[in-house]
């Protein structure tokens, strides 16, 4: 009880001058207290460090010598690479997003069958990533590939060579990505959707809500919130994406595939330029600082929202 | 009975933690006869257990331990610069790619070995010594930085049950540069008529990835008389008329092989290992590779088919001379601020011994070529073509007289970096696309090269 009158927050503001400022620092404890609340603290303060402010530091120390980026900046790859993850981001994540909506809604309806659908659904998402884009990497592979073998078999075409040419590499990159993590945003999606009050969409129903404009003026608006926080994190985690692109196209053919995050290991470990690779990765900065901006105001929001 | 409190728990911990920190070094000077030591994984296990026993045989001399670490190529590329860059090194490392040598050496990386190369310099194959004596941009001078301890070539691996297939013999392979080239192409079309849909006449890698696109490239333009491209003292010759038509007929060469479809497709993307791999699916007849590490590889499930392959240097240059060859130097080298310097020096030293290196490489099934000329000359190892049809031809395109070509980066870093930055392959592919001339592609490539050279400018 003593505990919770002197407590800063609870106390008017005169009494709270009345209490020693070292006293107040130090959260009311006393004596030994204070020392074992100290003890506690510091392996997760040094894991903080350690694990938290050291890279990040490390990092932004690397790439803070401003001669690196004329030099970044000169290299025709860059700009190509800052198109390629300016599409990939574009793209991919709203096609992704946008049939996550859709599958979620068809994922709502009843039925045994449905549910059995869905646990197949998720498996894409299920399975390691490395070993299904190297899969993937080699089924599209223009001489012996699955695709083109079966196109040949099947249709007797001669298949187009896929990671051979910039475009169609560019595209059978976002489609792994999106094939991967569709399951996964169409999970969270329903999720979304399976929290919707019943008794709303009852109601829209009396009113002669059904299908189309159920969607539009009752499901959607309800989940829109979410679908725009998916929106952001699959943006923020897909900037650094490093997988899909190297394991699908290498970021070829000639190095025309890259992102941002596959060139600055390219520049770190293929060309022996860490600091180069690191501040390729710093130029995504002014696009990743806003979207955590944006997100975290998100998660302030008082409105009740899913 | 002591009484435990709280406080004298905390004091007993802080305590226990200051004395720890302290003792460390004592600890640390302990173990002092312990160098850890990173090298590549070999293609063959052969490699790895040579190296087993080498590490064995040296510990058992010496008395030391070696913590060894053997890493695959491409990760160990990424542990070398991860290492040097936080300072947190190793004793001793087996280079990869070789290039890290001149490019560690000029950022002043890397401890000075001259008194182990200079001992032996006189046994040593002076191109193998050379690729070790590197410019220091800190003090602004050469000195031997690595410890040469494997050399290579590049040879041509030849399928010859796919050359018969397609009624030919091996006979009648050309000896001259185009001919030779051109003489796969038939083949292919007669292997494709055959059903073999996707057979192609060459492997050669055109991608922007790894060392073979480069190996690639420069053997076309040493070919086609560009073997001059830079100068003995660091130089960038590109306006040497000579040089400038090599390389351009070299661009227009590979960009008409690959857009005539004599090359799959695929190469585009491929890396270090994916020539190989295509050679032994038999997607190609011919493929041109360093070391035989194609032939090698094939000893563990084609074992049946090792003797199907054709191991050749590369034909004479087109008006019959000679042709100039590729010769590669792998070093050993020990970064500033490894702990046990003297001990990783021991064990360079110990490398660097003729015979102990000759064992290590012969264990290693002859992959890797030796250093020291003696040791090709006094173990029939290296010559007897019944024992082992592909060793002999690979160390006679190193030791049988043929000019050996240096890997350019040995007389500048600079030319490491053209060779990540694959300058001439994405010029072919500007060519093969349309998007340029032959020539106004070199001349883009050539305005790079240039750009890097000027950061790379070295005091005579």
């Amino acid at each position: 009880m003593a505990d919770i009158a002197h407590s800063p927050q609870v106390l008017p503001r005169r009494e709270f001058g009345t209490i020693s400022q070292a006293r107040w620092w130090r959260g009311h404890l006393q004596g030994s207290e204070y020392a074992w609340a100290l003890a506690f603290c510091i392996p997760y303060v040094a894991v903080f460090f350690a694990f938290v402010v050291y890279p990040v530091a490390f990092g932004l120390w690397m790439g803070s010598d401003p001669a690196l980026y004329p030099q970044l900046f000169s290299d025709p790859i860059y700009w190509e690479t800052v198109v390629n993850t300016a599409l990939f981001l574009g793209i991919a994540i709203n096609v992704k997003l946008f049939l996550a909506l859709l599958l979620s809604g068809f994922f709502m309806r009843r039925g045994w069958w449905v549910k059995g659908l869905l646990m197949i659904f998720v498996l894409p998402w299920a399975v390691p990533a490395l070993p299904t884009y190297i899969s993937i990497h080699w089924m599209l592979n223009g001489e012996w590939g699955l695709v083109n073998n079966l196109l040949w078999h099947v249709f007797g075409i001669n298949g187009p060579d896929w990671l051979t040419e910039r475009w169609s590499a560019l595209a059978s990159v976002m489609t792994s990505h999106v094939w991967k993590w569709l399951p996964f945003w169409t999970v969270i999606l329903l999720a979304g959707r399976m929290a919707i009050p019943t008794d709303i969409q009852e109601a829209a129903k009396v009113d002669g809500a059904t299908g189309f404009r159920m969607f539009v003026h009752v499901n959607f608006p309800l989940i829109a919130n979410l679908y725009f926080i998916c929106t952001l994190l699959s943006t923020i985690f897909s900037l650094g994406d490093f997988n899909v692109v190297t394991f699908v196209s290498g970021g070829g053919p000639a190095d025309s595939t890259h992102v941002l995050a596959t060139l600055g290991i390219r520049y770190a470990f293929d060309l022996s330029q860490p600091r180069l690779g690191v501040a390729a990765v710093i130029t995504a900065l002014p696009l990743l600082i806003p979207l955590v901006i944006m997100l975290m105001r998100k998660f302030k929001t008082s409105q009740v929202q899913l | 009975m002591v009484r435990l409190t709280r406080r004298s728990l905390l004091h007993t911990s802080i305590g226990l933690f200051a004395a720890g920190t302290f003792a460390r070094p004592y600890i640390a000077n302990a173990q002092a006869k312990t160098a850890t030591f990173w090298h590549p994984q070999g293609f063959v296990p052969q490699e790895d257990e040579s190296l087993h026993e080498f590490v064995a045989d040296y510990q058992k001399m010496s008395g030391n331990t070696i913590d060894l670490s053997i890493v695959p190529f491409a990760p160990l590329r990424q542990k070398i610069i991860s290492a040097i860059t936080s300072g947190v090194v190793p004793d001793l490392i087996g280079t990869t790619p070789p290039e890290t040598l001149p490019l560690q050496a000029w950022d002043d990386k890397l401890v000075d070995v001259s008194d182990i190369v200079e001992q032996q310099k006189a046994k040593l194959l002076p191109i193998a010594a050379a690729s070790a004596y590197c410019y220091n941009n800190t003090t602004k001078k050469h000195s031997y930085y690595g410890v040469p301890y494997q050399g290579s070539v590049v040879p041509f691996h030849i399928w010859r049950t796919l050359v018969e297939k397609a009624g030919f013999k091996e006979s009648d392979i050309p000896d001259k540069w185009d001919a030779f080239i051109d003489f796969f192409k038939p083949i292919q079309k007669k292997l494709q008529e055959q059903g073999m849909r996707h057979t192609y006449a060459t492997a050669f890698v055109v991608s922007t990835i790894g060392n073979d696109p480069t190996n690639t490239f420069q053997q076309f333009m040493i070919a086609y008389g560009g073997k001059d491209i830079v100068t003995k003292d660091g130089k960038f010759n590109g306006g040497d008329a000579k040089v400038r038509e090599g390389v351009t007929k070299a661009v227009e060469r590979l960009a008409s092989l690959y857009k005539d479809g004599y090359i799959p497709p695929s190469s585009i993307n491929w890396n270090d290992a994916d020539d190989n791999n295509a050679f032994h699916s038999k997607l190609c007849v011919m493929d041109f590779d360093g070391t035989i590490s194609t032939e090698l590889g094939m000893l563990a499930k084609q074992k049946d088919e090792y003797n199907d392959v054709i191991t050749a240097a590369p034909p004479k240059m087109n008006d019959g001379s000679q042709m100039p060859v590729q010769f590669g130097t792998n070093n050993l080298i020990i970064p500033k601020g490894a702990k046990n310097v003297e001990v990783a020096k021991e064990i360079a030293k110990y490398m660097s011994q003729p015979d102990v290196n000759g064992k290590f490489l012969k264990g290693g099934a002859g992959r890797w070529l030796p250093v020291y000329p003696e040791t090709v000359k006094t173990d029939p190892f290296w010559t007897d073509a019944k024992r082992d049809p592909h060793v002999p031809p690979y160390v006679d395109e190193a030791f049988g007289g043929r000019e050996l070509v240096p890997f350019y980066y040995i007389y500048n870093p600079a030319w490491a970096k053209v060779r990540s930055e694959h300058p001439f392959n994405v010029a072919m592919h500007e060519v093969t696309k349309g998007n340029a001339k032959s020539t106004e592609a070199v001349d883009v490539a050539f305005k790079r090269i240039n750009e890097i050279f000027a950061t790379y400018q070295m005091k005579a």
